[in-house]
């Protein structure tokens, strides 16, 4: 059974087609990744799936349950987890405050004492490698490790699938290896994983299918080595690899 | 202007920034959760002080009893201003300009067919009066409004920082999305916000009816004030919207010490155009997000 399904969604912003009926489909600890040009969809789509936006037509599914419409702070209390970019002023809070925020208001595994939340909130900046700047002013970061504090807060929320916004773009070569090779220990914990990224052949190393969507349509879908093996697929829809 | 005179126009207006503080405070909380300006903010504190005055004029309460009084009279109108705002079009800062002026000038119209346009003031004896302090009188009305300003500004600090209903508002205000995402009932926030705006509002009310007269066009005036300051502090930022706040009470004081009433309101507006000239940081980063 599908963790996590769109059906025949689709979004329109004015006259403006954003999304045309998508049907999608992500399964229970797999690693999906969403490809396609800029302006295909794709974050209209995550923030559906999310619920920052409802859409016009079709409906999300969650874990067997019908979850079109439910607000963004149900869905995380499900188990809907999501990367966003740190706004400004969250930014000027320190990284520990950031990362304990979902810990505070997930309404599941709650912690009634502050040093439990502490706890957990500094064992996820190790996880992603944070942890000595837990102190820090998240304005003070470098670039890759304000991605890992993007990680690590939608961590905190305890997420059964995980909706990552393009978290390795921008980074160096090596650094965006480290992401998505951080993807496949991911879910080795258990968490289903649904990616947009640039670095799709970095993706393909460890995603289990991978999605490409053009003008609001899915017009591939496969195993990584099926799709990126179709050089029609690569050269229409997804340009060059920002990959090494 | 004499050292001593100095010194009175410093510690009067500092306690007059204390009750400015308390009025901002409303509104930059409600502009900073809902990106919405609430124009009818001072009218809200002129209904507050008419309660207030109605309130003490029929029973003769120590005006501090009818604080807390008056905050709670307010709160349905916090349900009715939440219900209209969740239905602002986009762009809501824009749109919310529009709806607000439109509730402003209705609650004018409606205070000035209950109360007239007669001047009121909470003229009460425990009011008036003055200390004596090492050379500075202080005029003791003022000093208890700036007591209670300051009390309930602390409780608001302690509660925003301390409290899961506090953080809530505080990350709502950074960040709506965001802080929907990571679990927060954006929506329970935000009218826990207007709850406690419309609660500050009432007491600010009272608060002011003893210090100004009151008439129902007085709010302007006031939304004005809590603009100014809330430019010059950033949304949402506490401690710098009660440093604005004691900044404006002296500088007014110190206008006042030096040239009379008639420069007043004229300092003010000046400070409003400076303000958004020198600092685009205030609210542009309310709205930055």
């Amino acid at each position: 059974m599908a963790l996590l399904e769109g059906r025949g969604l689709s979004m329109a912003f004015g006259g403006l087609l954003a999304l045309r009926g998508v049907d999608i489909a992500i399964e229970e600890h797999q690693v999906v990744g969403l490809l396609g040009p800029n302006g295909s969809g794709k974050t209209t789509l995550f923030n559906i799936l999310s619920g920052l936006l409802r859409p016009t037509a079709g409906e999300v599914w969650f874990s067997g349950c019908r979850v079109t419409n439910l607000a963004p702070w149900r869905l995380s209390g499900l188990g809907v987890g999501r990367t966003f970019q740190i706004a400004r002023p969250f930014a000027h809070s320190t990284v520990l405050d950031n990362v304990l925020v979902g810990i505070t208001f997930r309404s599941r595994h709650r912690y009634r004492r502050t040093l439990d939340r502490r706890r957990e909130a500094e064992r996820l900046l190790a996880t992603v490698g944070l942890a000595e700047k837990a102190p820090a002013r998240a304005t003070e970061l470098s670039l890759g490790e304000r991605k890992r504090l993007e990680l690590a807060m939608a961590l905190s929320t305890r997420p059964t699938v995980l909706l990552l916004d393009e978290l390795a773009s921008g980074l160096s070569p090596k650094g965006r290896e480290e992401v998505v090779r951080f993807y496949g220990r991911l879910k080795e914990r258990g968490l289903t994983i649904f990616a947009i990224e640039h670095a799709f052949r970095i993706l393909a190393h460890v995603a289990d299918r991978l999605v490409v969507l053009d003008q609001g349509t899915i017009v591939a879908e496969g195993r990584p080595e099926q799709v990126l093996g179709s050089p029609r697929v690569v050269q229409a829809y997804l340009g060059d690899d920002d990959g090494p | 202007m004499s050292l001593n005179t100095l010194a009175q126009a410093l510690v009067s207006g500092a306690l007059l920034g204390c009750f400015y503080t308390l009025m901002a405070l409303a509104f930059s909380m409600i502009l900073g959760v809902t990106r919405a300006l609430n124009l009818a903010h001072g009218d809200l504190i002129i209904l507050g002080g008419y309660l207030g005055y109605w309130l003490w004029s029929g029973s003769g309460l120590h005006p501090l009893f009818l604080v807390p009084v008056a905050a709670a009279a307010l709160l349905p109108l916090a349900l009715v201003w939440h219900w209209l705002f969740h239905r602002l079009p986009e762009p809501r800062e824009l749109s919310s300009l529009v709806l607000t002026f439109g509730l402003s000038l209705l609650l004018q119209n409606i205070m000035l067919a209950l109360w007239r346009g007669e001047y009121r003031l909470i003229a009460s004896e425990s009011l008036t009066g003055s200390l004596s302090l090492g050379g500075l009188r202080l005029n003791q009305g003022r000093l208890i409004v700036a007591v209670a300003a300051l009390l309930v500004v602390g409780g608001l600090f302690v509660g925003l920082t301390r409290t899961r209903w506090g953080r809530a508002i505080r990350a709502t205000s950074l960040d709506r999305d965001a802080a929907a995402l990571l679990g927060i009932n954006v929506d329970e926030a935000t009218r826990t916000t207007f709850i406690l705006a419309f609660g500050l509002c009432g007491a600010a009310g009272v608060l002011f009816a003893t210090l100004h007269y009151l008439y129902p066009a007085g709010g302007i005036e006031l939304t004005l004030l809590a603009i100014v300051l809330t430019i010059w502090a950033g949304v949402g930022r506490l401690r710098s919207v009660l440093a604005a706040g004691i900044l404006l009470g002296v500088i007014e004081a110190l206008t006042l010490a030096w040239s009379g009433p008639r420069w007043r309101e004229l300092v003010v507006a000046l400070m409003l155009l400076g303000s958004l000239l020198a600092r685009s940081g205030g609210l542009a980063r309310g709205w930055s997000h």
